[in-house]
């Protein structure tokens, strides 16, 4: 599903499951950073047992990121790498299991989508490196600066796929990493740590809840264990539902839509490559000193707690007067179930159901009228019951006519009202600018205007250029006459973005009209209406679709091979008679090797992966699979606007014959290409204090060949077979540095061993129950009968972080004071340096807190520190306080002279408030919000709030 | 070598049972049934003289005529040589009420056009 529109619907609409991190930062010495001990508490009043990392959502950030510049080469990804992983780690601290997982091969069903982004992928990135050549030539030619191009190759993001050597040498990296960070840092002592690189099969976040279903089929299994798991997917929140665990929190980057992002040529921000004029680089600041602060700021991580969002779909959910008794944990799952309806990796969403016009509300009401009629839910354990999917489906169905319709209207007001605002725009344009030494000078731009000389003068030769101008041509004037109406005479060119901007390219479905349901059968699948046949195969493949689907959630990949054989999904009318479609898959199936779904996924143009012998497959006139490369293919843009929000139309890829055509060149691959191309498994490492330690030196030393258990009171509970691994990190032996610029471990002390889930029978059913023994969680919800139960007329104080019971944070007038000083300072280094920040302090009461958008009132201490380097002082002495009361040095070197934190007075500012006890704190005091926006804004503004609040 | 247009698979498709039959066996589970008749017709042209199964020039012969058909139908473009050899191939097979298909590259060409104009204007 459009992972951000999912994710902006779930959190608009339950705004508590958000909670903003609480990051500490690494303090820094004489410029020397002293590592953050992971090992004390964690700052966010939470402790978690498990971090599940969902690698792919970090290595494509590290190696392409959107919002700086491109790391050089490959060591400096890997760096970045483990620096993300790092942090992550900082934030959340798992206490008992770290797991890593990379994505391996993929099940077929995700072939499909693999390939359409491969293939674009690859065009996107030639084009993009044409231009930056095109434009660059011109701007040389010009004269115009650049910084010298860089040997560098252009990174080829279709790498990241199991079987790439990048993908290998990846896995290798991380082996170090984790040995690394075992040996050394305090935090990861007693930690297990599993990695399941890109050899194991399977999606990294499916690897994932693999471990944790089968983990908790077996009887060792703590019920009560807090997981976390990081990643950005949407289906994160669906996979974590569906576990039915009741700690389950998803960390995320917040989602911040356009940001801006430094030009790819000259690395400056500010403009688009196609902009990019090759200026040298202005100083930021007076002696640069804000070089590399001000742009950037970090991308900041948000949790998703499910706990909270389980409270609230209780809310939503729970139905009295069933006719069966209500179970709150099946009415879950089919929730997750209709939100596939939606969208999903897997399947084309039904065209009538669109997240942004409520789908999964409608859905919610739909369900909450048929389940009366239904008799029970639509599945059970990630088992689907078709006859009551009918129910819902036709009752969709019967709604799809007027969804259409009204999606028509919405669209129409939609352009006419953008319409309107162009004109209303263009008509409030001031009819008259003043020009030359009169011209109008944004405020706080670092030259101040020159004093003005000679006013008469001036204005004389501005008035004869006016009159000049008007006697000779009375209408060439193309400002518009004041009262608004075009000036006579219609010699104004259109400009083109004042026409109805572009082209819309020609809908020939029309939902809206009558036919449609013709119109869309044959414009989408190329056949007529009447055969009745090919729809009904249509359907059957989307019944079976979903089917696999829930099953892929709920008990794991049902089959490697089956996958949805059409680029467009049915109508929901057109599910009649589905009950009795059979919706079993063949068992046995196997998964691709790593390099024979680099065939199915790539095009031609990433063929430079692939061995020489397999990569002319792709290429050759003569290969028998060349039909399956094509160099161009057709997007529908399907109603939507961007070429890469369309449909892509690639055939599929025949199994069979990919399979034939490879046999031919298996036998050229050498042993090194034949080791990429197995399959591989997990590895546990643990550090020597962990408990585990000495069993597996134990199993080393004996040369144990037999899997062995892992004996469950040795690992929190945590069970698997244990087998020697060839390439293991042993203690004592060096770990050597796959990465140039670290070095190698001299003293290893941890220790590596090859791990496998455990293992049930093949028709075993994981139950999608909350476990025995499972405490639920305290709640986080206004309780709906606040005002009536005796609260002694406290009004209702919502929960912003994890812990109920912390203490918000107050400043007393003193602490304003300094505040204001260090504010103030600092806009007079913002104004000097042409900065971009806007900055508005508001004081208020707490009960009239502005609402910070949607989330609600953010208080302080919930912000992320170091937003920018403005707002360093103020937070830096934040953190502080809740967290761990010390006093830290020197944080701010580069912003003057005034070292905020020498301050005595301040100094006794802090003691007081950690006190927490003064008597002051009962009292309603001023509270302080600072929001922050990067819009182009003058800093005197600020300033002159700031007055304004005091 | 390959399985080129040889002169003699010009004529109208040999309807031999051998061939029927073999052609039966390629359809797609999910080809509609108007794109299974041309590519039927695609291949019954130019398959000649039956080769032994599972032979490379069959292989490439399936291939070709889904570079054909995907061509046709969903719009993809190949290398030019492909393309050459698969048109050459179908040549005499008259395919009515083909969908009309905007591939990618024009998709962007036209984008691009756009911006260069508005940047003019």
């Amino acid at each position: 599903m459009g992972v951000p529109a999912f994710f902006r619907w779930l959190s608009r609409k339950y705004p508590s499951i958000i909670v903003n991190c609480v990051e500490e930062k690494a303090k820094e010495c004489n410029g020397v950073k002293v590592p953050i001990d992971t090992s004390k508490p964690n700052p966010n009043e939470v402790e978690f047992d498990n971090l599940y990392l969902d690698m792919n959502g970090i290595i494509h950030p590290c190696t392409h990121p959107e919002d700086k510049p491109a790391p050089k080469n490959e060591d400096e990804m890997m760096v970045a790498i483990f620096e993300y992983i790092d942090r992550i780690f900082n934030i959340v601290r798992p206490r008992r299991l770290l797991y890593m997982a990379i994505d391996g091969v993929a099940p077929r069903a995700k072939m499909n989508q693999q390939r359409s982004r491969r293939f674009r992928a690859s065009k996107e990135g030639m084009e993009a490196a044409e231009e930056k050549q095109k434009i660059r030539q011109e701007i040389l030619a010009k004269g115009g600066f650049l910084p010298p191009e860089e040997v560098k190759e252009r990174f080829d993001s279709n790498c990241i796929t199991p079987g790439t050597e990048f993908m290998d040498n990846l896995a290798k990296c991380l082996r170090y990493y984790i040995a690394d960070r075992l040996n050394s840092d305090p935090g990861w002592q007693n930690l297990t740590v599993i990695l399941s690189d890109a050899s194991a099969p399977g999606e990294g976040e499916h690897k994932i809840m693999d471990y944790i279903r089968r983990q908790r089929a077996q009887p060792n299994h703590d019920p009560n264990t807090h997981h976390c798991l990081c990643g950005a997917d949407a289906d994160l929140i669906m996979l974590g539902l569906a576990t039915h665990e009741p700690n389950f929190t998803i960390i995320r980057e917040e989602f911040k839509p356009n940001k801006p992002k430094p030009c790819a040529l000259c690395n400056q921000m500010g403009h688009e490559v196609k902009d990019c004029q090759g200026l040298p680089r202005e100083k930021q600041g007076k002696h640069d000193q804000f070089a590399d602060t001000l742009p950037i700021s970090e991308q900041e991580f948000i949790f998703i707690r499910l706990c909270v969002l389980r409270e609230y779909l209780e809310r939503e959910l729970t139905m009295a007067s069933l006719p069966f008794t209500f179970d709150f944990e099946r009415s879950v799952d089919d929730w997750v179930f209709m939100c596939f309806f939606v969208g999903n990796d897997f399947l084309p969403h039904l065209p009538s159901l669109e997240i942004r016009e409520g789908a999964i509300d409608r859905l919610v009401n739909i369900y909450k009228n048929v389940v009366h009629k239904t008799g029970g839910y639509l599945t059970e354990s990630g088992f689907v019951n078709l006859q009551r999917v009918q129910m819902i489906m036709l009752a969709v169905g019967e709604v799809e006519d007027s969804i259409f319709k009204k999606r028509k209207d919405d669209d129409d007001n939609f352009k006419r009202r953008q319409k309107e605002k162009r004109k209303r725009l263009k008509r409030d344009q001031p009819s008259f600018i003043p020009g030359g030494q009169f011209s109008p000078q944004a405020l706080g731009n670092r030259s101040s205007p020159q004093a003005i000389c000679n006013p008469r003068q001036a204005a004389f030769e501005m008035r004869m250029h006016d009159r000049q101008n008007s006697t000779t041509s009375p209408f060439s004037n193309t400002n518009m006459p004041p009262n608004g109406s075009p000036s006579p005479g219609g010699g104004i060119k259109r400009k083109p973005e004042d026409s109805d901007s572009e082209p819309e390219p020609e809908d020939n479905i029309r939902l809206w009209e009558t036919g449609w349901k013709q119109r869309y059968y044959k414009n989408k699948f190329d056949v007529d209406a009447s055969d009745e046949k090919f729809r009904r195969k249509v359907v059957q493949s989307y019944v079976e679709g979903l089917c696999w689907v829930l099953r892929y959630y709920y008990q794991g990949c049902a089959s490697w091979n089956w996958y949805y054989p059409f680029h467009y999904a049915p109508f929901a009318s057109d599910f009649e008679g589905i009950a009795d479609m059979p919706s079993d898959f063949e068992k046995g199936s196997k998964p691709f090797k790593p390099l024979e779904q680099l065939m199915g996924v790539f095009p031609a143009a990433s063929g430079n992966f692939l061995p020489p012998t397999w990569r002319k497959l792709m290429t050759d006139p003569e290969s028998s699979i060349i039909d399956f490369y094509p160099e161009d293919f057709a997007i529908d843009l399907n109603g939507k606007k961007y070429a890469w929000q369309g449909v892509a139309l690639l055939p599929f890829v025949d199994e069979r014959r990919l399979r034939a055509a490879l046999e031919e060149v298996y036998p050229d691959l050498t042993p090194e290409e034949s080791r990429r191309n197995s399959l591989g498994g997990d590895v546990l490492f643990v550090g020597k204090h962990h408990p585990l330690c000495d069993f597996i030196v134990e199993q080393y030393k004996t040369k144990n060949t037999e899997p062995v258990d892992i004996p469950p009171e040795l690992c929190h509970g945590i069970q698997g077979k244990l087998t020697l691994n060839d390439n293991a990190v042993l203690p004592d032996q060096v770990v050597e540095s796959p990465v140039p610029m670290l070095r190698d471990l001299t003293q290893n002390s941890a220790v590596s061993i090859s791990f496998k889930d455990p293992q049930f029978a093949e028709d075993f059913v994981f139950k999608a129950t909350v476990l025995p023994g499972a405490k639920k969680p305290a709640p986080v919800l206004k309780p709906g009968d606040w005002e009536k139960t005796n609260n002694d007329g406290r009004p209702w104080r919502p929960q912003l972080g994890f812990n109920r019971d912390r203490k918000p944070v107050h400043l007393d007038q003193s602490a304003f004071r300094t505040l204001g000083t260090a504010l103030e300072f600092d806009l007079l280094s913002l104004s000097l340096s042409l900065s971009l920040s806007y900055l508005a302090i508001l004081f208020c009461p707490p009960d009239l807190r502005p609402q910070e958008s949607w989330r609600g009132p953010t208080p302080l201490f919930q912000q992320t520190p170091q937003r920018t380097a403005g707002a360093t002082p103020l937070l830096a002495w934040n953190r502080m306080l809740q967290s761990q009361n010390q006093f830290q040095p020197a944080q701010y070197q580069g912003l003057g002279p005034m070292g905020y934190p020498q301050r005595p007075e301040d100094r006794m500012d802090r003691g007081r408030q950690v006190g927490k006890q003064g008597p002051r704190w009962g009292e309603p005091q001023p509270t302080l919000q600072v929001t922050w926006a990067a819009v182009h804004e003058n800093a005197t503004e600020g300033k002159m709030l700031l007055e304004r609040s005091r | 070598p390959g399985p080129g247009p040889a002169p003699s698979a010009r004529r109208p498709a040999p309807s031999g049972p051998p061939q029927a039959a073999w052609a039966e066996t390629l359809r797609g589970a999910c080809e509609p049934e108007h794109h299974w008749r041309y590519r039927r017709e695609f291949l019954l042209r130019n398959v000649g003289e039956l080769p032994a199964a599972g032979s490379a020039q069959l292989q490439r012969l399936v291939s070709l005529s889904m570079v054909w058909a995907n061509h046709v139908f969903l719009g993809c473009r190949y290398p030019p040589q492909v393309m050459e050899k698969a048109l050459e191939m179908a040549e005499g097979i008259q395919v009515t009420d083909a969908p009309v298909r905007t591939t990618r590259d024009e998709l962007v060409a036209k984008v691009k056009k756009r911006g260069i104009s508005s940047s003019n204007g």
